[in-house]
């Protein structure tokens, strides 16, 4: 029996799923037409048919991100996706962060960007547009396959976004005819993607991963099509691309967790996290051994191979962090969709691929028979390359762990402390990473003037040792020998680079990409190395501590603050006063105020207030803290809410006021006469006289009826009075009497008897208890010279983006 | 020797150092008896005993924290985090505590909680049907689709 729905708007998710198909087909057309394109290159159809299915493609995906879009933008709760990432009360800004909220938005937003790029390929490719084309196109043909969501052979292939909420849920109400008059709103977005860098945080980084599918299929068009020299040319300004943006996605996704994330840092290698850094090291490993393949003609296997292998580690990240296998491990990946086949279908396909085609044409590959010279740049380009591989090999090693687990149905746990446990290796190849760019800057290719590299290598080598003292005394880093060694080798890539760009400026314009983008690595380790390393924790209770036997070892003491408002502490260099709270529901904003003041004067030298946030969201699992951060040119004030009383969270979620007596304490039962005088907590109450004309709103007087009002006074200690007039109210026998509540001081009565006999007037009157005094648990962490690292990632981002040009320069070049 | 062959037996032994490091800073997935035995810091997986009292009096000290819990042994112990209340502990499904055993009771420094999926609970939000959108479609017309 079929049902009809009542109030669905069904035709955007036909249309949508519509174009779902059809950007499949389409782009499974074109990479077959591109194949034919390229093996047959005189026959000139193939290639027409290429390009017209490549068109249908993108203005399929076109499509699809309208539809959802409308879907959303609408508030279709229908429809799945909607319901389950957004709400009615989502700002429309925000709108557009639901939509890579779940996996298929994010797979939409790498087609989309894959798209934009076979644009770009299509008429800037010239020779290389059928085989490059081909690879880009079968790479969007499977991420088109991940959003079918239809069942070939009994097995659903992909998840549709066009889904509807009842073909998703299981649930009784959904087969009610009328059941979207119940579903009124959204799950809603979680409120950590609420945040405006989650507006641009994913397009860049997706817009990184999806370029690098250029200088892999460069690579696999120049060993299929046995035009081995030629595709590093054309590859590497693509290369530098991917390098650039995803390296400002990373960054971006970091400056996100330090603004919004509640684990205070801007990096946890969180496995999330390693997976886009993963493929981010091969590649700028990569781009170093293309570069010295260029100038001198060795290492050209593993220029090849590590582009290649920089997106299989790409899809190999998609597969982490989509696939659910990390489960408990890290707490920001997404759940499995039932694409976890499909996925690993999606690895295989690729590293079949690169490891065909690399097998195949070895023996063809381009190689020199001589070694290179220890003093020639192209030796140490191929060291550096090698050392950053291996710093990939330990990244994905300890994050694979779950991985192992599920192959080997082992039951190993990642290590207790990630943090250390990463840092530990990370900051060796960092050492030997910057040593590496700084001095093979002063080397030649080929052959070096030994005499002039040393005079200009240890030259710099003693600036930087002075640099390197001045920071590690102002940051106060001295205490660790590896801090100092890292301060070290970062600042002798500062400093070599810096003279590289000196004599760029003076002419060797060539050089400045690089050595800018160098400089920008040197101060981005810096300021990782001094934020991380010195970073302390400011809201230590001292006062409150009790000391546990043996506690001390395992746990330092505690790191939260109990703060009752206004009554301020001293917390460090700062006096904090907790002065109240205000609500924008759903969130609640926590007014703190931070004010340093002078010891020996007593004046207040500096203030500001900061105003982190939490929202109570029952469907995202409680409450959510949002911190906020003072930002000096030097350091940075962290604070974030911990724990809050509950009652501020009713008035965020907009509870209704309550009108039972259970938020009053025990009455007061007076006998009394006009003229009497009553105290309470606050005051004192009159009682002033009797109305015998009094009338109650909405029970029109009967004939029979007696309804007598008492007049009362309040006299609150602060000066106010207040007027009440509760009512005693006799109809037919029965009595009644009604309330009146002076709300200013908590205070209800009712006139609840008259007693003739004793010539008394009963009256009862409630108070509220006395409100407990608003608190805040919250916690602040300083940050010193964090500056440094948003700095360097700026730098490096421009020491790219000025490389792209360089490179695109002889593309040009050989064109002509 | 050849340059390449030195550079060779260098990533070699780096890589064995790697794998030895992570191999001995990875952990196990172990129980609370398991954690009194071994006294280092280790995981326990387990479940919130949802009838006894979670204490946290931020009033008294605000970075005391205490529960109970059972592991996958069903063997109950009392959890004491020196932090704030993670605001979600009483929804979990299952907690994975990092930390060591103390006498009897063990000392949490994390806490990672499992609370019901968004993708996968089975609660819609219901609420009564009164709103105006829906009658404005209940008719002859809907009834034809």
């Amino acid at each position: 029996m079929d049902i009809t729905y009542v109030g669905e708007s069904l035709l955007p998710g036909k249309i949508g799923q519509f174009f779902v198909i059809l950007s499949f087909g389409s782009a499974l057309l074109s990479c077959v037409a591109y194949y034919f394109a390229a093996k047959q290159r005189e026959d000139r159809s193939w290639l027409r048919i290429a390009r017209i299915s490549f068109w249908t493609n993108v203005v399929s995906v076109v499509a699809i991100g309208s539809c959802l879009f409308y879907i959303i933008y609408n508030h279709l709760f229908e429809y799945h996706y909607a319901w389950a990432h957004s709400s009615m009360s989502l700002p429309t800004h925000y709108i557009i962060s639901s939509f890579w909220e779940g996996q298929e938005g994010s797979f939409w937003l790498w087609m989309f960007w894959q798209a934009v790029l076979g644009t770009v390929l299509l008429f800037k490719a010239k020779s290389w547009e059928s085989p490059v084309m081909a690879v880009v196109m079968l790479c969007q043909a499977v991420l088109g396959s991940m959003l079918i969501g239809i069942a070939i052979f009994g097995e659903r292939v992909g998840s549709s976004p066009f889904i509807l909420l009842r073909e998703a849920m299981d649930f009784p109400i959904l087969s009610d005819p009328n059941y979207l008059g119940m579903i009124v709103d959204g799950r809603g977005l979680n409120a950590l993607l609420q945040n405006y860098w989650m507006v641009i945080h994913p397009p860049t980084l997706f817009l990184g991963f999806a370029a690098m599918i250029v200088p892999f299929a460069y690579a696999v068009a120049g060993l299929w099509q046995r035009r081995f020299k030629e595709w590093i040319t054309p590859g590497l300004p693509w290369a530098l691309f991917a390098v650039m943006t995803l390296g400002a996605g990373i960054i971006m996704g970091s400056f996100w967790a330090y603004e919004a994330l509640n684990f205070g840092g801007f990096w946890a290698w969180d496995p999330v996290e390693n997976a886009s850094i993963i493929p981010w090291f091969t590649l700028i490993a990569a781009v170093h051994v293309m570069v010295a393949y260029k100038n001198s003609g060795h290492s050209y296997f593993t220029a090849t191979f590590l582009v290649m292998v920089s997106f299989v580690l790409v899809i190999y990240a998609s597969f982490l962090t989509r696939s659910g296998v990390l489960g408990e491990t890290s707490v920001h990946s997404f759940t499995d969709l039932g694409l976890y086949w499909q996925l690993v279908a999606f690895n295989l396909i690729f590293l079949g691929i690169m490891v065909y085609l690399l097998v195949r044409r070895k023996k063809e590959m381009p190689s020199t028979q001589k070694e290179e010279d220890i003093y020639s740049r192209e030796f140490w380009l191929f060291i550096g390359a090698l050392v950053l591989a291996v710093a990939c090999v330990q990244i994905i090693a300890s994050t694979s762990i779950p991985v192992f687990n599920a192959v080997f149905g082992t039951k190993v746990a990642p290590p207790i402390d990630p943090i250390a446990h990463y840092n530990k290796w990370q900051a060796g190849f960092a050492v030997v990473v910057g040593l590496l760019s700084a001095f093979t800057q002063f080397m030649k290719y080929k052959r070096t003037d030994i005499r002039k590299f040393y005079a200009a290598a240890i030259a710099s080598l003693v600036v930087a040792a002075v640099v390197t003292a001045i920071v590690v005394y102002v940051t106060k880093v001295y205490a660790n020998f590896m801090y100092i060694l890292l301060v070290f080798s970062a600042a002798y890539t500062i400093v070599a680079n810096g003279k590289i760009l000196g004599d760029a400026i003076r002419g060797k314009w060539k050089l400045t990409g690089s050595a800018v983008a160098h400089i920008g690595f040197g101060l981005l380790l810096i300021g990782a190395l001094v934020a991380a390393a010195t970073n302390e924790v400011i809201s230590v209770n001292s006062s409150n501590y009790i000391a546990v036997a043996g506690f001390d070892q395992v746990e330092k003491p505690g790191d939260n603050l109990f703060l009752t408002e206004g009554e301020p502490v001293q917390m460090g260099d700062y006096r904090i006063t907790y002065v109240g709270d205000s609500v924008a529901p759903p969130n609640v904003y926590y007014k703190i105020n931070y004010e340093e003041v002078d010891e020996e004067t007593g004046r207040v030298t500096d203030s500001f207030q900061l105003r982190p946030f939490a929202q109570n969201n029952p469907d995202m699992g409680g409450l959510i803290g949002t911190p906020d951060t003072k930002h000096y040119l030097t350091h940075d004030v962290y604070t974030l809410i911990t724990a809050a009383m509950a009652d501020t969270h009713q008035q965020g979620q907009g509870d209704g006021e309550q009108t039972g007596f259970e938020d009053y304490e025990e009455p007061a039962v007076y006998e009394t006469n006009i003229g009497d005088t009553l105290r309470y907590r606050n005051g004192f109450i009159v009682v002033e006289g009797i109305n015998r004309n009094a009338t109650v709103q909405n029970i029109p007087r009967e004939a029979d009826d007696v309804i007598v009002g008492l007049k009362l006074k309040v006299h609150a200690a602060s000066g106010d009075t207040y007027d009440a007039e509760p009512v005693f109210l006799i109809r037919g026998g029965t009595t009644f009497d009604l309330f009146k509540d002076v709300k200013e001081q908590g205070l209800r009565f009712r006139f609840s008897n008259i007693m003739p006999q004793k010539d008394k007037l009963e009256l009862m009157v409630y108070q509220k208890p006395v409100p407990e005094k608003r608190w805040v648990v919250f916690k602040a962490i300083k940050f010193p010279y964090i500056n440094f690292f948003w700095c360097g990632a700026i730098v490096m981002t421009i020491g790219f983006f000025l490389s792209i040009l360089r490179r695109n320069k002889e593309v040009k070049s050989k064109h002509v | 020797m050849k340059k390449s062959s030195v550079i060779g037996i260098i990533i070699i032994a780096i890589a064995i150092a790697m794998i030895v490091v992570i191999y001995a800073d990875s952990s196990t997935y172990s129980t609370f008896s398991e954690a009194k035995e071994k006294q280092s810091e280790l995981y326990v997986v387990g479940v919130l005993n949802k009838e006894k009292d979670l204490h946290y009096n931020p009033v008294e000290d605000a970075n005391h924290f205490s529960f109970y819990m059972y592991d996958n042994d069903s063997t109950e112990c009392r959890v004491i985090f020196r932090g704030a209340k993670p605001q979600d502990i009483e929804r979990s499904e299952q907690i994975v505590l990092t930390g060591k055993m103390m006498g009897d009771e063990f000392h949490a420094s994390k806490i990672l909680m499992k609370c019901p999926s968004k993708y996968n609970d089975g609660e819609v939000e219901v609420i009564e049907a009164s709103t105006a959108k829906t009658m404005g479609f209940v008719g002859p017309s809907a009834s034809n689709r």
